[in-house]
């Protein structure tokens, strides 16, 4: 008779944590399919772009000085006659991170007199010969210098500098 | 006594004596004689003149009409270091432009814009890391054409900041994106300002 008593408690037991534990998946899951709160799967998670102007400026900073570069150019450089080489001294300094290529273009023309290959950080040109031959004179040009990303080759943006070529003879 | 005073004179005479020869033979031992003329040639090399500076290559900027200001481009600090030893000029000389994302969007180079134009430009920094909030004395960039503006003059070893300036008329849209790529040119200059 004792035994029949444990069996029937134990059962009763049973089947009350099993009704609780309805009653808690209930209130956990079945009453929010009631409100209908359905969440955006278009969301991003974060702070609107325009909202933080500071942040904004932020992220645009970090963009524009990634794209810094640094180099050197010889504002005279002077060629003994239209085939011979010049000094040119272009430098992409160690500290740039970036790869350069140089152009130079006659002002007024835009004719391309000469064009490096890639210059790794840490390397200059001491001297060059022109890929146009020039006739003897003096000729404002503007050298660019393209930035391009060490990593991966991609194009980072231009930048320019004056100079006076002078072919002697 | 006497053979004192003779004493005293043979040292006199033999003092003087030695600091005759001595000049004498100084004199002998130089390269060009006392009076006479020499040649000595000088060499100079004039050293080229390096410009060397540190300046971006692109400038990200937002433009919204939300902004309280009257400009309405949020801009990073646009640095640029003249690490030359002579004052140098940073002039825009052409900047490309690209609106054709923006529907009926004209272009200004004044800075005065109608409903359905847009304006961009640079201004020099006036407070170190502040915004400019106004457009005053701002430099209007003129669109696919070239243009000489000079924008900043550095002295020697000196760092300078521009930032991005616009306005847009009341007609453009807020959700397109255009394009604005201004080539900075730097060049050497005789004195700075």
């Amino acid at each position: 008779m004792a035994k029949r008593k444990k069996q029937l408690l134990s059962l009763a037991g049973i089947i009350l944590l099993v009704a609780v534990t309805i009653l808690i998946c209930y209130f956990f899951f079945a009453r929010k399919d009631d409100n209908n709160l359905l969440y955006d799967d278009n969301a991003t998670v974060g702070v609107l772009p325009g909202i933080d102007v500071d942040a904004r400026r932020k992220e645009l900073q970090d963009q524009l000085d990634r794209s810094m570069i640094a180099f050197s150019i010889n504002t005279s450089p002077v060629f003994l006659n239209g085939t011979s080489e010049g000094n040119l001294l272009i430098e992409n300094p160690g500290n740039n991170a970036k790869l350069l290529r140089v152009s130079i273009r006659v002002d007024g023309t835009e004719e391309e007199i000469y064009a490096s290959n890639y210059l790794k950080p840490g390397t200059y040109i001491e001297s060059v010969k022109l890929d146009k031959v020039l006739e003897k004179g003096t000729y404002d040009a503007t050298a660019y210098f393209s930035a391009y990303d060490e990593a991966n080759g991609e194009y980072i943006g231009e930048t320019g500098a004056q100079i006076t070529i002078t072919v002697q003879n | 006594m006497k053979k004192r005073l003779l004493l005293q004179l043979i040292l006199i005479f033999a003092l003087l004596f030695s600091t005759v020869s001595y000049a004498a033979d100084v004199n002998s031992t130089r390269d060009i004689p006392v009076g006479g003329s020499g040649q000595m040639e000088m060499v100079g090399t004039i050293e080229p003149t390096i410009l060397s500076v540190t300046m971006p290559t692109f400038v990200p900027f937002n433009i919204s009409s939300s902004l309280p200001t009257q400009n309405k481009v949020i801009s990073p600090r646009i640095k640029m270091k003249n690490n030359s030893n002579v004052p140098v000029r940073v002039d825009v000389s052409y900047t490309k432009v690209d609106l054709s994302k923006l529907d009926n969007v004209k272009w200004s180079d004044t800075g005065m814009v109608s409903d359905n134009q847009i304006a961009i430009g640079l201004k020099q920094e006036e407070s170190k890391d502040e915004m400019p909030e106004s457009l005053a004395q701002a430099r209007w960039l003129k669109a696919n054409q070239k243009q000489d503006m000079n924008v900043l003059i550095l002295n020697a070893n000196q760092e300078g900041a521009l930032y991005v300036v616009g306005t847009m008329g009341q007609n453009v849209s807020d959700n397109g994106t255009f394009n604005v790529t201004p080539t900075f040119v730097v060049s050497k200059t005789s004195a700075a300002d």
